[in-house]
């Protein structure tokens, strides 16, 4: 808190908007080369469809390997948003207000990513729109209800329209700002996307009812979102390692972590890019790292409990497939690696003050964490389908090909792109939420001590 | 659908009429090698007992048409769904190719089409025209030659009479040189699976599971060969109730 | 910043009942002596009614104590006939267990209305003194690991045949030690205050307490570090003490019921039942100690939210379970459908649903209702009734089945219902008073209330005007 610097609000609009009224240098490179990897995504996904999946390492009985492993990720992402936005802001966690609008972006963008997994990844994806949604009713025949693959595109779709709201109605004051400060076709495209936002007591009081009442609707979908992604596995009984009761929670405290570490990875990113040092401070890095120590606790604990009852049912099955993760190569390699990035690497740093204060240890565990998180939801995934199954002389491993991998590349890229471009439109700290901030903390004498306090309201 | 495991020989001779009986790609090295082979019907063998005393044991495997399949719920789609003759149906036209409904079977007799099925020039004559191809993308299985009971019902309605007991054959049936497969109506208390269901040798695979398959195996079991007994438990649940 | 605040509402109320403290604003004033007073007083207020209570209470728990007795005695050998004593149990365990979590996160949270309910939810603890009683005609009925010759499914696999007996009570006991430790290291520095500002054998024992707390600085720093360390310990102590309870008294009692959420629903329905206990708790402080400028609604209304939010939880982990059985379909699965849900303690299960979740939820969710004395504590006596029917519906099934069929891969037959005994009853009864009687006792030894928490808030708070609104300045000392 000792670092923090009183910061006036014409600064606040000049550094806060440097991306949208003085875009820096190595914008427009960089999203040119992060479009020619996305092109080169596509064309490679265009070659995917056109083919057939038999491009991919799948075989029988992996059926599900790196797509759906991805698309796990992603949507693990995705619940960062809500975790930083609506659960802080509904606990009026004060360090929560840089880091708003990033997180729901990543909330935004990974859903999209997401979404294009499962649609890729089916046999035939051009008859998935047309069978899964239910507008065809002339067949007869409405999607089934029951598949927790049709409970999915709802759940998801939900979530990305609350969270697309979400981001759009927190985005309306800095829009208004922004109109008045551009020119042009910019001036008019900002003056249609802020919908007449002047900032008077009614639309604030109206901007945050409707922020709150976002914020306490979208978080039973939030949990309900990687709740159903868990249970499109949980419910195969055949699949010893999957038929887990414990798996929504595990997921979606798994996708908090993995969300708010790629939220801390943001973080260090639009600090060294835009150069946010007094906006992005040390301080949020602490409050998120301490955050993340608890989730990531939490996690541990309930990846144990998984395994414990695994091993409970003593199944001749069950613990074959646990050997089969654990023990043999190169499951065992990736488990180590798992454990490590998820949680020793990153969670043993955390414990100390001069790590959670250090931006760029900060941004190589947060990192870490997510290496370990792909490799969590591919180790649940992959052996769970290629463990040894009676009545069948096809055992076989998995191994993800070239054109696997480069679409999981593309995702990256794709996510990263998506992020680069709306940084050129619009401002990726929350100009308002800064300003209010600076409002809302003051000092308070405590007998000779002079102690930062934060303004509460009453009515 | 019955089989008798004491007398199945593993000659795989269902297996390859399977095959050309219901137009399945041809299972080249490639796909071999890739795990990616079709087959509907396949043989797996055992060892039961220790040398020297020691016999191979042959099962054959195919859909099992369970009456409460896990494969069905998951289908987004309905392409999977169970018809009123008690038999799991696979809809082509609808399937999407999500693979779902394999991973959720425990028997592992789903199939899915990587790439678009090719023949040799020769033989694409020698295809069956009752059965359709299925393009790349999309699932398939064992679907107890239901071009066959469909022709079968056809023909006794027509000629005005009931279906007759054993008039409907699979083609793994007919080409099984020792009777070890037996397909017939299990709602007909005179059938010979009926018969056949009332033996002492009857059991289900991965019973506890609790899928109530339509494909039941009769085997005998050797009292003495407790061996025997423990390798066919670990292998296929508590199978003998 | 709209947030409904509650203290709009109990503007009028302290003044009607003669409030000690200064009133800006909603934002009540009270200076450092007033609250010692008050609260070292509400130690001793309304005595003979409070010694009618503890008669009343401990003739119960003589009941319940005999009604242990007499139930050992005639069914020592039949394990079915005790699924009542393990809910009950289980139900103490979940409510004491629980309760002093709603002390430990939101301080770990940096909350400031929590300040007031620590005590409160801190004593609660003292119910395991009963739990471990409750426990010890259950660990000796409990079957062993090895039963007809063959080792049933447990957590503890090869290890030797006393370990649940033995490491249940071991844990159990952490936890007493744990939970008292809590309470007395938050209580420190108001036994000293007891000791400074009372009278007779209070003074006396607040003097042994104490052990020569004077509020130095080094004493201060120790004070903060320790009730982070038990809290910490506390919670993990808890998480620990649910896993073993819940697989070693329901789960492994049960063939082919394989269940890793099922410790955590349980810890998440201890968090429910410890945030209702201490609603209730709250609220008798507030109406028979005439604390209003204490427990006031701010307490109540954010521990609403807190309840109704744990009731969303409670049937988040409920469902997450069910819907794998029920869509798992396997034998085990059904099983656990049949005996569960449908089964014989179907009569548990629909009003304990109802209780858990379905009316605190629709009860709950109006601000009108949380931003009252009563709402909430309405909401949490229907969900500790919810709870101990749901405790009931758990532990009654899991004990009834057979210890013969205990090895199955798949429990094949349902058992029928068992209907509560006269033991029961008097067990169900009198330890529930004995409860209840050990933590009325404690607040007889210490006030309901944690003096040094709120004149901390008292310091650390300003009240301020802000635009047109009224605002309360918090400081955050690091």
């Amino acid at each position: 808190m000792q670092q923090r610097r009183v910061i006036d609000q014409v600064e606040t609009n000049r550094v806060l908007l440097n991306g949208q009224l003085d875009t820096p240098k190595w914008w427009l490179p960089t999203v040119i080369g992060l479009g020619i990897v996305v092109i080169i995504g596509f064309v490679i996904i265009g070659f995917m469809v056109n083919r057939g999946l038999g491009v991919t390492g799948l075989s029988r009985p992996v059926y599900w390997g790196l797509f759906i492993t991805t698309f796990v990720f992603w949507v693990g992402i995705s619940h960062a948003g809500i975790m930083i936005s609506a659960i802080l802001r509904l606990t009026q966690a004060e360090w929560r207000r840089p880091v708003t609008r990033a997180a729901e972006l990543l909330t935004v963008f990974s859903l999209l990513t997401a979404l294009i997994f499962p649609l890729i990844h089916a046999g035939r994806p051009w008859r998935i729109a047309y069978w899964i949604l239910p507008y065809d009713f002339a067949r007869g025949i409405f999607p089934n209800i029951r598949s927790p693959l049709i409970m999915d595109p709802v759940a998801i779709s939900t979530y990305l329209t609350g969270s697309t709201l979400f981001l759009y109605v927190a985005l309306l004051p800095d829009l208004g700002n922004l109109r008045d400060r551009t020119q042009g076709w910019q001036k008019a495209m900002y003056t249609v996307l802020a919908l007449g936002w002047r900032g008077n007591p009614r639309q604030w009081k109206l901007q945050t009812v409707g922020g709150i009442l976002l914020s306490a609707l979208m978080l039973p979908i939030f949990v309900s979102v990687h709740s159903i992604v868990s249970w499109d596995f949980a419910v195969t009984p055949a699949v010893e390692g999957w038929h887990s009761t414990i798996f929504a929670p595990y997921f979606v405290i798994g996708a908090v972590h993995s969300g708010v570490s790629a939220v801390v990875t943001m973080m260090a990113l639009m600090r060294w890019l835009w150069k946010w040092d007094d906006f992005i401070r040390p301080e949020h890095f602490d409050a998120l790292a301490r955050l993340l120590i608890v989730v990531a606790t939490a996690w541990l604990g309930f990846t144990f409990l998984e395994l414990i009852f695994a091993m409970y049912s003593l199944d001749a099955p069950e613990i074959a497939l646990r050997e089969l993760q654990i023990f043999s190569w190169p499951w065992n390699m990736m488990f180590v690696v798992f454990l490590m990035t998820g949680y020793v690497i990153p969670v043993g740093m955390w414990l100390f003050k001069s790590v959670r204060n250090n931006i760029a240890l900060m941004f190589w565990t947060s990192l870490f964490v997510n290496i370990g998180m792909w490799l969590e939801r591919f180790m649940i995934i992959v052996p769970g389908l290629s463990r040894r199954t009676p009545f069948v002389y096809t055992w076989d491993s998995y191994r993800p090909s070239l054109v696997e991998w480069s679409i999981l590349v593309w995702s990256v890229a794709w996510v990263t792109f998506l992020m680069l471009l709306f940084s050129r439109f619009f401002p990726l700290v929350p100009l308002f939420e800064q300003k209010e901030s600076q409002i809302f903390v003051d000092r308070i004498k405590i007998g000779r001590a002079s102690v930062p306090a934060i303004l509460r309201e009453q009515e | 659908m019955a089989v008798d495991v004491d007398k199945c020989t593993g000659c795989q001779a269902c297996v390859l009429a399977c095959q050309v009986e219901n137009n399945i790609p041809l299972n080249t090295q490639d796909r071999f090698e890739r795990n990616r082979s079709i087959a509907w019907i396949r043989v797996e063998r055992y060892w039961e007992g220790e040398f020297p005393d020691i016999k191979a044991r042959f099962i054959p495997i195919m859909c099992q048409h369970c009456e409460n399949a896990p494969c069905e719920p998951v289908c987004p789609v309905f392409a999977t769904y169970h018809n009123a003759e008690g038999m799991n149906i696979q809809v082509y036209n609808r399937c999407v190719g999500t693979r779902y409904c394999a991973n959720g079977c425990p028997y592992i007799v789903r199939f899915f089409n990587y790439w678009e099925p090719v023949w040799p020039e020769s033989l694409r004559n020698h295809l069956n025209p009752d059965v359709t191809i299925r393009s790349r993308g999309i699932m398939e299985k064992c679907s107890f030659c239901v071009h066959r009971i469909r022709r079968g019902v056809r023909k006794a309605d027509s000629e005005g009479r009931p279906l007759n007991d054993g008039e409907i054959t699979t083609a793994c049936q007919d080409s099984c040189s020792t009777d070890a497969l037996v397909f017939g109506d299990l709602n007909d208390p005179n059938s010979k699976v009926s018969e056949m269901k009332k033996s002492d040798r009857y059991y289900t695979l991965l019973h506890h599971l609790g899928t109530n398959p339509n494909v039941f195996y009769l085997a005998k079991i050797d009292e003495d060969r407790e061996v025997a007994h423990a390798s066919h438990e670990s292998e296929g649940g508590d199978g003998h109730e | 910043m709209a947030t409904n605040s509650a203290i709009a509402g109990d503007t009028a109320a302290p003044e009607d009942h003669g409030s000690h403290g200064e009133e800006i604003a909603g934002h009540v004033v009270l200076l450092p002596a007033q609250v010692k007073n008050t609260l070292v007083d509400s130690t001793s207020a309304g005595s003979s009614r409070f010694m009618r209570w503890a008669i009343a209470l401990s003739v119960l728990s003589v009941i319940g104590i005999v009604g242990l007795v007499l139930k050992f005695l005639a069914h020592s050998d039949d394990q079915t006939k005790w699924g009542y004593t393990a809910a009950v149990a289980a139900f103490l365990l979940t409510v004491g267990g629980g309760a002093p979590l709603v002390a430990v996160a939101p301080v770990l949270a940096k909350a400031n209305w929590v300040r007031p309910l620590t005590r409160i939810a801190s004593a609660f603890s003292l119910i395991g003194v009963v739990t471990m009683i409750v426990m010890i005609p259950l660990v000796a009925v409990l079957p062993p690991l090895v039963t007809e010759g063959a080792r049933r499914r447990s957590i503890w696999f090869e290890s030797p045949d006393w370990t649940p007996h033995t490491f249940i009570f071991l844990a159990m006991f952490t936890l007493l030690l744990a939970g008292l430790g809590l309470f007395y290291t938050t209580a420190l520095p108001d036994f000293a205050a007891m000791r400074d500002h009372s009278s007779g054998w209070r003074q006396r024992m607040g003097k042994m307490l104490a052990r020569g707390w004077v509020g130095s600085t080094v004493q201060w720093r120790t004070l903060r570090m320790r009730i982070g360390m038990f809290g910490t310990f506390y919670f993990l102590i808890l998480i620990y003490v649910h896993f073993l309870f819940t697989s070693d008294f329901a789960m492994g009692v049960v063939p082919g019921w394989r269940d890793a959420i099922f410790p955590m629903y349980h810890a998440m329905s201890s968090i429910q039942a410890g945030v209702a206990i201490t609603i209730l708790a709250a609220w008798a402080g507030r109406r028979y100690l005439g604390l209003q400028d204490y427990l006031r609604l701010d307490q109540f209304w954010s521990l609403g939210r807190l309840l109704f939010a744990s009731s969303l939880l409670w049937i988040y982990f409920f469902f997450s379970a069910f819907i794998v059985f029920w869509y798992g379909r396997s034998l085990a699965d059904i099983a656990w459908v049949d005996l569960f849900i449908r089964g014989p303690m179907i009569w548990a299960f629909i009003p304990g649903m109802l209780m858990s979740f379905v009316v605190p939820w629709w009860w709950l969710i109006w601000n009108r209702i949380r931003t009252s004395v009563d709402g909430p504590a309405i909401g949490a006596v229907i969900v500790l009734f919810g709870l101990l029917l749901d405790r009931m519906r758990i532990y009654v099934s899991s004990w009834s089945v057979p210890p013969e069929e205990i090895h199955d891969r798949y429990l094949k037959h349902i058992p029928e219902t068992v209907w509560p005994d006269a033991f029961d009853y008097m067990i169900i009864v009198g330890t529930t008073a004995a409860a209840a009687l050990v933590v009325a006792l404690a607040f007889r030894l210490v006030p309901i209330v944690s003096i040094w928490q709120t004149q901390e808030y008292q310091l650390l708070s300003k009240p301020v005007r802000y635009i047109r609104g009224h605002g309360v300045l918090v400081a955050k000392p690091d």
